[in-house]
């Protein structure tokens, strides 16, 4: 309840949504606003969720500790998932149908609606067009906004109220927020001269796109661990070229986990590239794929953080990351990922040529 | 009815050529100039200096290893992008000069003959499935020509075809490709393919090496000489057809070897950089006021103009912003206005004539 | 030599013309007459080529030097630019004109007096000019073959005057088959050797030297006008022959 607390500070939103836990218990009538400050009421618990939005179908399932719940989700999650560690962790999630959408987030009604959906978790802040089918066809709608940390925390919470599980996301918002406050108070002490400038490569392989800082998730925990972005100058995600990272000479270098064929040779053996900073000192890495991919917010958030503190500031991040995933794993997931899983999720073989990479090997 | 004499009708023909002369020294000299400042800036800094010593370097011993990011910014990164943006322009203009020819309309551009489309939808499905590199470019060669063929097949009736067929059938064809586009863009992953996708079908050489520059360069080149050689017959090709077929043009043949050629040059400009609108339409305009509409000197001005204009845009894509431009905003919002402004000229002199 | 040999050319259930058989060898001039939406744009298409029998066959050299009523004038061209492309045919397709090419050009420009505008822009010429320029491209193809739809129909009576004393001046030397389409008898008797007459009503077209088939009866019935052939004397003492539709003369009340 503390985390709670100190949200209904914070707004509308969440003022709402402790309210409701007053009551919510006694009546089993769930009323609560979502991020678009539309109300929303289910009768009870939602059983059956659909999430339109790509990452959060895995965290749906975190959420609720199975697969149970998630009836549908967008084709782009359910790749993320046949890929990563869920289809080895939860083997039917492959059966849970994926045709309720176009990746792009336009409904297709008529499937939406033979899932029998009690909610359906969708895009806010991108038009009525991909709303209006949904709610037409008199099927609740929660929207959620993209973007910082605080949004992720919030929707999440709402969705573990709408699945009836409030205590659910006490242990995850806390463990989120124990593990920033932990980066925050580390990277404090570093000065600025001592952040090194990190560029996150949103696309690589048809053309290069990498993101500014503003309402860039991934700029934000770079920053959190103590980088600069390097690309700070750039107004959302655009496409730049080789000459542009030249010029930046970023000192780390992300790579996404989007992009299934990407990995660290594509900068290694490009004749500009493998001349930055990153490249000369082996600082180059790709995004791990777990329940989700990192680079985006999801429930692995804080092993992301992590995962990047160590690698941006090896002298003032020793998380021992290993350990951290067996916990999380099992609270999320009630799975005990074996070492095999964890070096499959950083790429181990494939980074190990990389610069304070060897941290993440098994001891 | 007396001839008249030599001396009276040479000092026309003195100006005619000495005009043509000047405008082609101009036209060159706008290139050259373009060419060199182009690869002298960039969002790397390069001093000018070093840059011009560098080219000099790599134009003087192009084997050697070149170790400094200064020396691979300038002769691997700018360099095969201005030559393949050269060669592009000049390809596109020229497809656009030689095409407005045949069609008898100046305001037809190469993307009527479906290869665009055709070209786009190769190279949308390549990105969905996730190809790159180069079976990514012979694919969306391969699909441009095929956009042709299918445009071929649907126009000959009888052996023939007619011009309006062509273009009709250019239309339906590209407006059945574009519905296949838009439907891969439907279901592309908004994180990867749906960007590559947009950001291609708006056009760039943000991803040019050598490697794809040579790719480009024999389609673009060969085709390119091929529709040169043909700049008289392209005169011909542009009468009527009875005229052109009783100076003994075979017509329908001709027009298809031209159309094929076009397919060459613009399918390997598409494969390796997009689609690049308006280059095809505004360039050889803006050279028929600069040279007239005789093909022998319109298809060198375009060439010339066509690189020259691409070099310049494209540069602007390059180094406005840290961001890249895609280039069909560049060249739709510079193109659009100088089109606006030739077709009223063009009608304009014709209603004053 | 350019001729038709049993020539049918129909459009659907029309039948335009039948069974036409003409020819006119190197040397000699024919006029195509008759009136409107006869056939005679059809018959010249089709010693052309450019009109697909539907039976019989067509008697033609390769190319033939053809001066069309209008010609193009959508692009813009020198006039000696326009004449050079006459000699396409001997450059094949990725051919360019020369130096000897530009000179037949001039010389063919010459021929047709048009040598003063080679260097003006075709699409900014009269009508009666761009005929001459259209007729020098006809003569630099070198085809001993001629054949010119309409000439005279946009020129006033002088230019009429100038083209037919052109067409008499190209006649002179008896190399050339020429084939001209008009619509007044008075060009046939002026510069043709032979008259094709497009009769009406299915008739068989009547073909001749120009004395058996320019008289008052035929062109009646050519014209469904009655018509008055009249002899006047000329400028130095000989006699030539008119025709006149017998309206003509007629004092208006």
């Amino acid at each position: 309840m503390v985390s709670l607390t100190r949200f209904a500070s914070r707004g509308l939103l969440a003022a709402a949504l402790s309210s409701l836990l007053a009551h919510g218990a006694a009546a089993q009538e769930i009323v609560f606003k979502d991020q678009e400050n539309r109300e929303i009421k289910l009768a009870k618990a939602a059983e059956r969720i659909v999430s339109i939005v790509i990452p959060m179908a895995s965290t749906v399932i975190a959420l609720d500790g199975g697969t149970k719940r998630l009836v549908g989700m967008n084709p782009t999650a359910k790749s993320a998932v046949l890929e990563g560690i869920l289809s080895k962790i939860f083997p039917e999630t492959k059966d849970i149908p994926s045709d309720v959408t176009a990746p792009n987030f336009v409904p297709n009604i008529e499937a939406l609606t033979a899932t029998n959906p009690d909610l359906v978790i969708q895009w806010g802040g991108r038009g009525t067009d991909i709303v209006a089918p949904i709610t037409n066809a008199g099927l609740n709608a929660m929207l959620i906004l993209y973007g910082t940390e605080q949004l992720t925390r919030d929707y999440m919470t709402m969705t573990s109220r709408a699945i009836g599980k409030p205590e659910r996301i006490k242990e995850l918002v806390e463990w989120r927020d124990r593990v920033q406050k932990d980066i925050e108070a580390k990277a404090k002490a570093i000065p600025e001269d001592k952040k090194p400038t990190t560029l996150y490569i949103a696309r690589a392989l048809t053309e290069i796109a990498t993101t500014g800082t503003k309402g860039s998730y991934n700029a934000w925990y770079m920053e959190l661990v103590g980088g600069r972005n390097a690309s700070a100058e750039l107004n959302g995600t655009v496409t730049i070229n080789k000459e542009q990272i030249a010029q930046w000479d970023p000192e780390v270098i992300f790579l996404n986990a989007f992009e299934a064929r990407l990995n660290v040779d594509w900068v290694y053996n490009d004749p500009i590239l493998s001349l930055t900073k990153a490249a000369r000192n082996k600082r180059v890495y790709k995004m791990p794929l777990g329940g989700y991919r990192w680079d985006p917010p999801n429930q692995e958030s804080p092993l992301a953080w992590m995962w990047t503190a160590n690698l941006t500031q090896p002298d003032v991040f020793k998380y021992d990351l290993r350990a951290e995933m067996k916990t999380a794993y099992k609270t999320l997931y009630n799975y005990d990922i074996t070492d095999a899983d964890i070096d499959g999720i950083l790429w181990i073989k494939e980074q190990s040529g990389s610069a304070n990479y060897a941290q993440f090997k098994a001891k | 009815m007396a001839a008249l004499t030599e001396d009276e009708a040479a000092p026309i023909v003195r100006s005619h050529l000495a005009r043509q002369t000047l405008v082609f020294a101009a036209l060159l000299a706008l290139f050259a100039v373009a060419f060199v400042v182009s690869l002298c800036v960039g969002r790397f800094s390069v001093p000018a200096g070093r840059a011009l010593e560098l080219i000099w370097l790599g134009a003087t011993d192009p084997w050697r290893e070149l170790t400094t990011i200064e020396e691979r910014i300038v002769l691997l990164v700018r360099a095969p992008r201005v030559v393949l943006a050269a060669l592009a322009g000049a390809g596109l203009a020229l497809s656009g000069a030689a095409l407005q020819g045949v069609f008898r309309n100046p305001l037809v551009s190469p993307d009527i003959l479906g290869i665009s489309q055709g070209a786009a939808f190769g190279g949308a499905l390549g990105i969905m499935l996730g190809i790159w590199g180069f079976p990514l470019i012979a694919m969306v060669f391969i699909s441009g020509i095929a956009a042709v063929i299918l445009v071929g097949l649907i126009a000959c009736v009888n052996g023939r075809s007619e011009t309006i067929t062509v273009i009709l059938s250019g239309l339906v064809v590209s407006s059945m490709f574009s519905a296949v586009v838009s439907l891969l863009q439907f279901i592309a992953d908004p994180n990867t393919s749906l960007p590559a996708i947009v950001y291609w079908l708006m056009g760039s050489f943000a991803t040019a090496t050598w490697e794809r520059t040579l790719i480009a360069a024999p389609g673009l080149i060969i085709g390119g000489v091929l529709l040169w050689m043909l700049r008289f017959r392209l005169n011909i090709l542009s009468l009527d057809e009875a005229e052109a077929q009783s100076l003994g043009a075979r017509t329908n043949r001709e027009r298809w070897l031209v159309f094929g050629l076009i397919a060459v040059i613009v399918g390997s400009q598409v494969a390796v950089s997009g689609i690049i609108g308006w280059i095809g339409i505004v360039i050889p305009h803006a050279s028929r006021l600069l040279v007239g509409h005789d093909h022998r000197a319109l298809l060198p001005a375009s060439v010339v103009l066509g690189a020259g204009f691409m070099v310049i845009i494209d540069t602007l894509a390059r180094t406005a912003t840290a961001a890249e431009i895609p280039l069909g905003v560049i060249t739709a919002l510079v193109g659009a206005p100088i089109f606006a402004m030739l077709l009223r000229n063009h009608y304009r002199e014709r209603n004053g004539s | 030599m350019i001729g038709l040999e049993d020539a049918t050319v129909r459009f659907g259930s029309r039948t335009i013309i039948e069974a036409l058989s003409f020819s006119v060898p190197a040397g000699r001039t024919l006029a195509v007459l008759g009136p409107n939406g006869r056939g005679k744009t059809t018959t010249l298409k089709a010693m052309l080529g450019f009109q697909q029998l539907d039976g019989g066959r067509r008697v033609a050299p390769d190319i033939v030097g053809y001066v069309p009523q209008t010609g193009t004038s959508n692009q813009r061209y020198r006039a000696l630019d326009v004449v050079v492309m006459g000699r396409a045919a001997h450059l094949g397709i990725f051919g360019q004109p020369g130096p000897e090419d530009f000179g037949i050009a001039r010389s063919a420009l010459d021929r047709a007096g048009a040598a003063r505008f080679a260097d003006h822009y075709f699409d900014r010429l009269s009508g009666g000019e761009r005929q001459l320029v259209l007729l020098a491209r006809a003569i630099a193809t070198g085809s001993q073959v001629l054949v010119l739809d309409e000439p005279a129909a946009a020129l006033d009576l002088h230019n009429q005057e100038r083209l037919l004393a052109l067409l008499n001046t190209l006649r002179q030397p008896r190399d050339k088959a020429i084939v001209f389409t008009t619509h007044d008898p008075n060009h046939a008797l002026s510069s043709a050797d032979d008259a094709l007459l497009m009769m009406p009503g299915g008739q068989t077209p009547l073909f001749g030297p120009v004395a058996e088939t320019i008289t008052p009866e035929h062109l009646e019935s050519l014209y469904g006008v009655p018509m008055r052939v009249v002899e006047l004397a000329g400028p130095s003492g000989e006699t030539h022959r008119a025709v006149l539709p017998a309206f003509a003369g007629i004092r208006a009340a």
